[in-house]
């Protein structure tokens, strides 16, 4: 036994100085040829084959792969691209819009695809015993979109009232084959269907490909969709690739270990910033490409439980809602210091939620706080806080000390360091954090009690325009964290915000709804209800032999284009890919 | 014999009932619930249907009640994760784990007990250096040792870096799916095997060198009895009963799933689940897999139990009266 054992560790050491050459390692101009297989992972199991009624990520990354719909937000370019509808008309208002579908379709398994399956999908999405967890982000003022169909190729879409995001909201909704679902719909069991146990001859999709096989806790296989629409420019039949493997891998290390033995070739998520130096190692060795996808979406948060009902005892509270407070908070960190320990230099330092990465909505010109601990200490003292007893604490008058629990969730690393940093910062101008590390069931239960001081955590945006995330903006949201769910908005500022995004939401006019943004933002960031430090850039990493990869922000990275990637060592030669 | 084996046969009825209900109990009353899993964005709605349909808006013993009187009937509830009923997840993975398990233990006792007696036989540098690779072997926790057999999988490519099958089983016949899953094995297996096959090294050696001095083996070795007919013959069978009181344990321990392998080397096993449904709250999978592992530790335990009976007949005739 100890022979084997030094002995492995004496050939894994040489392997590890004796590293791997690459293969094929193709450049940028790389052609895409037919056929091949792709070996993907993911870190769960799917938990339904229906994206109506289940929200985790597997579900969301098989419906894209397996299902279609009538127009796409490029999540490369963040432009709407039509789908199974080739092109529209939108009225004045915005308020009705006329999709005009592509004919000759058919779904996987031949059915002729009709106006009656987007009419049944919308049906189905908004039917009351469905449940969906879809339907809200598809509401316009509050009401369904309504649908229409005057023929079998046309389809008339009606808000209830004008909406800012307009068509990009149809985004959110697969369509589902009528064919298929219609009899569950009718028996009140639409919500149960298409669940995991479904055998992949009963599902039929019009994305590129169809589930072949689901074998729990190992993998899903996925075959190329023959009767998929879409076509490359010089007509080759998409997807290029004959087959897509998801393999199941918990563990994050591992899955990098797999990338590097080329066991995958893409992973479910950008790379942590831990394993940046691997995999730019691989990379040099010509194992895998590593690829900046850009600034991330959402930042890591820091905020205050400022709901007066739970918190109105708390001495504490009386200084943690002034902004003053959080605006010396704010002062006492140093960004880029935060963007080199946190994320080890591969960061960009942020001031609101929204990060670089979301060009189209970003403004740099939102109040910012640059590093000043004296600055901060003054604030600090106009509020009435200061260390009275040279204890190295500051406290009131009544001797209320700033002293705060700040949960995070355990085991994450970036949240670690994070809440390292802040707690260093904090100290310089005697404010006291003591991190409680939670698991996240833990902490999210804490947080919708509203039962905690302060929690580290990265809250992530359900979308890109901040009108298909009000939950969040609105006083009345779910999302509002820092004071969930307000019956009347709890502050000035926040009633200010809850005016500006209503009108934000029903704008039609692009230039109109910036303006009304840029407000919002600027709002958020005097007040500072939720700090932010510092957006990570990401990067994801891929095997050499895929192609065509078109690398997105969004999740998943690289899959979100499954019918254009390609392998090399493919049988048939396709010329490059439509943009 | 028939006595005894009813007796442990309910000791694992009663063991099996308890685990489960602890676990049931334990992750009820325990801080956050399923609807965590639903997110921030969750509405309010959604997490009220979520706690009805796993009961969580009912009293702890009041769930309880429910769910035992299920599980009676062998209706293990639904998982949360899998969308799913519990019985026949929990069936496959333990399936998956029995088989991890049963190689890690045959490898366990092969490289534990051959290099027992190798070191506990002799007293030069080659025993000095099994017990000096032995003490490593059991230092090294079992989430680094499978990290470092997985990169060294993945620096030779000797070896699948994880899983439990090759991309294409599902289209092998079943003599190469059989040699495939056999691939598969090595590296969750000695993960699993080497911190044990340390334990029974150190365990063999120490026993045997005891044995080695008693007086019948004085005796026989008076008599002629050549060194190697007295170390198999005479002292290791006596040497045995040290090895066989922690086997049951050590059986139970691997059948129960260990999480960290599993998990590391993405195995379907029930240690992996029972990780994946505590961190997600799914309490009736909890239970499930619960009351599969507890089931596999009484089996382990009663393993162990009829193998010191097969080496040692005081134990034999003690569970005899």
């Amino acid at each position: 036994m100890g022979v084997f054992l030094t002995a492995a560790l004496i050939i894994g050491g040489y392997y590890w100085w004796r590293a791997p050459r690459s293969e094929s390692g193709l450049g940028p101009g790389a052609v895409a040829r037919r056929g091949g297989q792709l070996v993907a992972s993911l870190r769960s199991d799917p938990r339904s084959f229906n994206r109506y009624v289940a929200r985790d990520f597997t579900t969301d990354a098989v419906t894209m792969l397996t299902q279609d719909r009538l127009v796409r937000v490029n999540r490369a370019t963040f432009e709407l691209e039509p789908r199974l509808a080739e092109r529209w008309e939108s009225s004045d208002d915005g308020r009705t819009h006329t999709l005009h579908l592509r004919r000759g379709l058919t779904w996987s398994d031949g059915t002729p695809f009709t106006a009656d399956d987007v009419l049944f999908s919308f049906a189905a999405v908004f039917d009351a015993r469905t449940d969906s967890i879809l339907a809200s982000s598809l509401s316009v003022a509050g009401q369904p979109m309504r649908a229409a169909s005057p023929d079998a190729d046309t389809v008339v879409i009606t808000f209830a009232g004008p909406s800012g995001p307009g068509l990009r909201l149809l985004d959110n909704l697969p369509i589902l084959p009528k064919h298929k679902l219609q009899s569950t719909l009718a028996a009140g069991t639409f919500a149960k269907a298409w669940d995991t146990r479904t055998p992949p001859a009963d599902l039929a999709g019009m994305g590129p490909f169809v589930l072949r096989e689901y074998q729990p806790g190992q993998r899903l296989v996925l075959d190329r969709n023959p009767r998929y629409w879409r076509t490359a420019k010089d007509g080759t039949a998409l997807p290029y690739l004959d087959r897509i493997v998801l393999e199941i891998v918990p563990d994050q290390n591992a899955e990098l270990l797999r990338l590097q033995a080329r066991a995958i070739d893409a992973t479910q998520d950008a790379l942590r910033s831990e394993d940046f130096v691997t995999a730019r190692r691989a990379e040099q060795q010509g194992v895998l490409t590593m690829i900046e996808l850009g600034v991330a979406l959402d930042a890591d948060a820091f905020w205050f439980c400022l709901k007066p009902d739970v918190k109105k005892k708390d001495p504490r509270f009386a200084f943690v809602q002034k902004p003053q407070f959080r605006q010396a908070m704010s002062h006492a960190v140093d960004r880029e210091e935060f963007a080199q320990t946190v994320y080890l230099s591969e960061a960009v330092p942020v001031w609101g939620p929204i990060t670089p990465g979301n060009r189209q909505w970003f403004d740099p010109n939102v109040p910012r706080y640059p590093p000043d601990l004296e600055k901060a200490r003054t604030l600090l003292k106009d509020i009435g806080l200061e260390d009275r007893n040279g204890n190295g604490i500051v406290e009131d008058e009544a001797g209320t000390e700033a002293r705060f629990a700040v949960i995070t969730q355990r085991g994450v690393s970036s949240y670690e360091r994070g809440t390292t940093v802040l707690r260093e910062r904090a100290a310089k101008v005697g404010i006291v954090l003591d991190i409680v590390p939670l698991e996240f069931g833990a902490m999210i239960q804490k947080m919708l009690a509203s039962d905690y001081d302060a929690i580290y955590m990265k809250p992530i945006a359900t979308d890109m325009d901040p009108a298909a995330n009000m939950d969040l903006w609105l006083s009345s949201g779910s999302a509002h964290f820092w004071n969930l769910e307000q019956k009347t908005p709890a502050t000035e500022w926040e009633k200010r915000i809850d005016t500006l995004m209503l009108e934000q939401a029903a704008a039609n006019d692009d230039r109109r709804r910036h303006e009304l943004f840029n407000d919002v933002q600027r709002i958020l960031a005097e007040n500072l209800p939720v700090l932010y430090f510092a957006a990570p850039r990401l990067f994801a990493a891929h095997s050499t032999r895929v192609v065509n990869v078109m690398p997105s922000v969004l999740r998943p990275p690289i899959l979100w284009n499954a019918d254009l990637l390609a392998v090399s060592g493919a049988a048939a030669t396709a010329t490059p890919a439509p943009q | 014999m028939t006595a005894f084996l009813v007796r442990r046969l309910l000791f694992a009825l009663v063991l099996v009932a308890f685990a489960a209900s602890t676990a049931l109990l334990l992750t009820r009353i325990a801080p956050g619930d399923v609807t965590s899993q639903l997110g921030p964005g969750a509405t309010q709605a959604e997490i009220t249907a979520t706690r009805a349909r796993f009961a969580l808006d009912r009293g702890p013993l009041a769930q309880w009640v429910e769910w035992a009187g299920r599980a009676l009937r062998f209706d293990l509830g639904e998982s949360f994760l899998y969308n799913r009923p519990v019985a026949p997840l929990v069936r496959a993975a333990a399936l998956n784990t029995a088989v991890l398990a049963f190689a890690a233990v045959v490898a366990a006792t092969v490289l534990g007990l051959g290099f027992g007696i190798l070191s506990g036989s002799r007293n030069d540098t080659v025993a000095a250096f099994v017990r000096g690779v032995s003490f490593v072997s059991i230092s090294i926790p079992p989430l680094l040792a499978s990290l470092l057999l997985a990169f060294i999988a993945a620096r030779t490519g000797w070896l699948p870096v994880g899983g439990m099958s090759s991309v294409n089983a599902s289209e092998m016949s079943w003599p190469l799916w059989l040699s495939d899953l056999a691939w598969h094995l090595p590296l969750p297996v000695l993960a699993l095997a080497l911190p044990l096959s340390a334990t029974f090294e150190r365990l063999q050696s120490q026993s045997l060198a005891e044995a080695l001095h008693q007086p019948f083996v004085l005796a026989a070795m008076a008599r002629g009895v050549s060194r190697r007919d007295l170390i198999l013959h005479h002292a290791w069978r006596v040497s045995l009963r040290a090895i066989c009181g922690v086997y049951g344990v050590a059986i139970g321990a691997l059948l129960s799933g260990s999480f960290v392998v599993e998990y590391v080397t993405a195995w379907p096993g029930l240690g992996r689940l029972m990780y994946e449904a505590l961190r997600a709250r799914d309490i009736y999978l909890v239970a499930g897999c619960a009351a599969m592992g507890s089931f596999f530790l009484a089996i382990g335990t009663l393993t162990g139990d009829l193998l010191l009976a097969a080496v040692d007949p005081r134990v034999r005739e003690a569970e005899t009266a």
